[in-house]
């Protein structure tokens, strides 16, 4: 009795953190939904928080949770203990979480699971099977990053002054490299369309080899450094697709007044108020909408294993506002990007 | 009889400031506990009450963290009565390489050296022990003892470099030792992402699964992962119980450790003793790494290590740098940390107390004065003489 009126509490409390009425469909049951993090803990500003943000926001939960995990070993035993638990749906959050999720995924067939950034597919137990097969309690929960960074790119080669823009990433992972390809694409769009001749610099999508890399997602002072690099070498528009190391390159663009950034994963402009004055804008992928949706999916019994796709037509991705940089990106720009969004989503301009 | 009773008095006189130590930070992170739980703080008005509550709040997290690291009684309903150790089990798995690294701290306090490479070492056992495990194919047992021995010797030999810089060079070995934690935690970031170890498919550092034959065996069954490691690492305690006290080198390595003058007055070699005791505190170190791969990874990735070298300093100082104070102090740590696991999911209490609670235990063992005063205990034996000999060279 104690335990249920506690989770009344949370759920209540939940929804009146969103300010949404908990209206769910009547055949709708509350879950237990339970969130396995990846490294990095629950306030990381990036993925991780925007899991739970998303998790906590949903309707349709009895109540949630989350692990946080300190390294790859803890990924195991934190599924395991909401397996323990009896969760209705394990999320892990982030592909490198993935392994862990399938082998549990397997061992209960009556649990439902959702992994965040992978596709979730069984690689065989030595996990060399490559593309490898879907499980039937797993869901990938994907995203089409490359669209709003195709736009991000176009936006980005029409303001740019010197004719350079750049992106560097944390680490080559695909996750990352996504981001780079659409806004390289992008940059080349705009050149094809006005015949103008925007350099990237950091990535070329034909020679992935010859990328600019941080190497990992902690070190601020690479970050810089890359990103001064890039100054120096007339860049007025950068791109960083490594999470919170995107603050180095923004501080950049504050102090050195060369360049302006543009932020990832979330909308920079709420995320970090101190670099508004240099954000051009944001390439925002909605892990918490995944989130939210493979939720609402479990508690509405709709869901399935097939993957979830973030695009531009669902919303599960997006290019944010220019915000304060409104006035400086031109207005025929303006409206060329908001197009071009428009015809990524009906398919008829292609970013790969 | 009067032996044992001798004994009695001993192990209590050694035991007395970690036990006190423990029990200090237990009653502080649940205060903690305590006013960081808004169901106690929403009682602030009646004071009887809201003693009540942080009574039972912090209870609670405390049972959870006992559920989460012994033993579990939620766990047998529709399973096997022994399925209620599955924490216990989880435990053992984590404190298996804690003990080794522990260990490898400890050796080095004995000798007058200060270890803070347990986390390097720890990372060069991982890539041994896992490239021999994935690469070839041998033999059961074979396959397994060579992976280990494979770990060890590399570990030992980046060791056991430190210890030669020092015997050669007068470079310290705290400076160099933490160093050289950066070249190791850069260098499998670099190895991982290599041919030779890069998973086919993969562009994300993971290494390949280690062979069958090369992974530990599981004690008891395939449910529970506890595995042979425990073993091994139980062994290695044993082996630096003997070595220090029922050997030459280890009379060598206390002597250094007590006073380096007059040891080299009394003709040991100081460069000998650096030396090998760093070789063997990399060969500790490395065996953990090598037993946290084979034993439950499995896979090695670039965050293998986690914070197993770091926290060995302080299972090894709370363990005051012996043997077997070492194992029940990693033991410790192992339950903490699983049991937070459990208090976080059932309690809400954040799991971060836990570290709460590792850093008061330092704190107070490193301060005795502060327990006691607290416990007003005025002849309490501390160990400060032996572990900050490693600071002044």
């Amino acid at each position: 009795m104690k335990k249920s009126f506690k989770l009344i509490t949370l759920a209540a409390a939940a929804a009146l953190v969103v300010g949404v009425a908990v209206a769910p469909a009547s055949q709708a049951a509350k879950i237990k939904a339970c969130l396995a993090l990846d490294t990095g803990g629950v306030d990381d500003h990036s993925f991780n928080a925007s899991a739970w943000a998303g998790a906590q926001a949903s309707t349709g939960i009895a109540s949630v949770q989350y692990l946080p995990a300190t390294s790859a070993a803890d990924f195991a035993p934190n599924i395991k203990k909401f397996v323990d638990q009896k969760c209705d749906l394990i999320i892990g959050v982030g592909f490198a979480i993935s392994g862990a999720i399938v082998d549990s995924a397997n061992l209960n067939p009556t649990i439902k699971y959702a992994v965040v950034d992978d596709q979730g597919y069984d690689h065989g137990p030595k996990g060399d099977q490559y593309p490898g097969k879907p499980v039937a309690n797993v869901k990938g929960l994907t995203f089409s990053t490359d669209e709003p960074s195709f736009m991000a790119g176009y936006a980005a080669a029409g303001y740019s002054k010197t004719g350079k823009v750049a992106t560097y990433g944390g680490a080559p992972y695909p996750t990352v490299t996504i981001f780079m390809d659409g806004f390289a694409k992008g940059v080349a769009y705009y050149n094809k369309i006005h015949k103008k001749s925007v350099k990237v610099l950091g990535w070329d999508p034909a020679k992935p080899d010859a990328g600019t890399f941080v190497g990992d997602f902690q070190n601020q002072n690479k970050a810089l450094s890359i990103s001064t690099g890039f100054e120096q070498q007339g860049a007025d528009v950068i791109f960083p697709v490594a999470g919170g190391l995107g603050g180095a390159t923004a501080g950049q663009s504050l102090k050195g007044k060369k360049s302006v950034t543009i932020w990832v994963d979330s909308d920079g402009y709420d995320l970090v108020p101190q670099y508004r004055s240099v954000l051009l804008t944001s390439v925002v992928k909605g892990i918490g909408e995944s989130v939210k949706s493979v939720i609402t999916d479990v508690s509405t019994k709709k869901y399935t294993n097939a993957s979830y796709v973030g695009t531009l037509k669902n919303k599960g991705v997006s290019l944010a506002s220019y915000h304060d940089l409104a006035k400086k990106v031109p207005g025929q720009i303006q409206n060329e990007v908001r197009q071009l969004g428009k015809d990524i989503a009906s398919g008829k301009v292609s970013v790969k | 009889m009067n032996s044992l009773r001798k004994l009695g008095t001993k192990l209590s006189q050694v035991a007395a400031l970690p036990f006190l130590s423990f029990l200090l930070a237990f009653f502080i992170s649940g205060i903690l506990i305590a006013v960081s739980d808004s169901r106690v703080l929403k009682l602030a008005g009646h004071p009887w009450q809201m003693i009540k509550m942080a009574g039972t709040v912090i209870g609670n997290a405390y049972l959870a963290l006992f559920q989460g690291s012994i033993f579990d009684i939620n766990l047998t309903h529709g399973h096997s009565f022994f399925q209620g150790f599955y924490p216990l089990s989880e435990t053992i798995v984590t404190a298996t390489p804690l003990i080794l690294t522990g260990l490898s701290v400890a050796l080095a306090f004995q000798s007058g050296l200060f270890n803070i490479g347990a986390q390097g070492q720890f990372v060069f056992g991982a890539i041994g022990a896992s490239y021999i495990g994935f690469h070839y194919s041998l033999p059961p047992v074979l396959h397994l003892l060579i992976s280990l021995a494979g770990g060890a010797l590399l570990a030992s030999i980046w060791g056991g470099f430190v210890g030669l810089l020092k015997a050669k060079t007068g470079a310290h070995e705290v400076i160099v030792t933490i160093m050289m934690n950066y070249i190791a935690g850069y260098f499998i970031l670099w190895i991982l992402k290599t041919k030779a170890f890069l998973r086919p498919g993969r562009i994300d550092p993971m290494a390949p699964e280690v062979g069958t034959n090369a992974r530990l065996p599981h004690l008891a069954g395939a449910d529970l992962r506890i595995h042979a490691g425990i073993f091994v690492a139980l062994l290695a305690a044993l082996f630096v119980w003997w070595l220090l006290t029922r050997t030459t080198m280890g009379f060598k390595f206390r002597s250094v450790g007590a006073n380096a003058s007059a040891a080299k007055t009394a003709g040991i070699s100081i460069a000998y003793v650096t030396t090998a005791t760093m070789a063997l505190c990399g060969a500790l170190a490395g065996l953990g790494g090598a037993v946290h791969v084979l034993g439950s990874e499995y896979a090695m990735t670039a965050d293998i290590a986690g914070s197993f070298g770091f926290d060995a300093i302080t299972v090894a100082l709370l363990g005051r740098a012996k043997p077997v104070g070492t194992v029940f102090a990693a033991l410790l740590f192992g339950a903490l940390r699983t049991g937070g696991r459990t208090m976080q999911s059932n309690t809400e209490t954040p799991l971060d107390i836990v570290l709460v609670i590792q850093a008061l235990i330092v704190l107070f063992i490193a301060a005795p004065a502060l327990v006691r005063y607290v416990f007003r205990i005025k002849n309490l034996k501390t160990s400060a003489s032996i572990t900050s000999k490693g600071w002044n060279g």
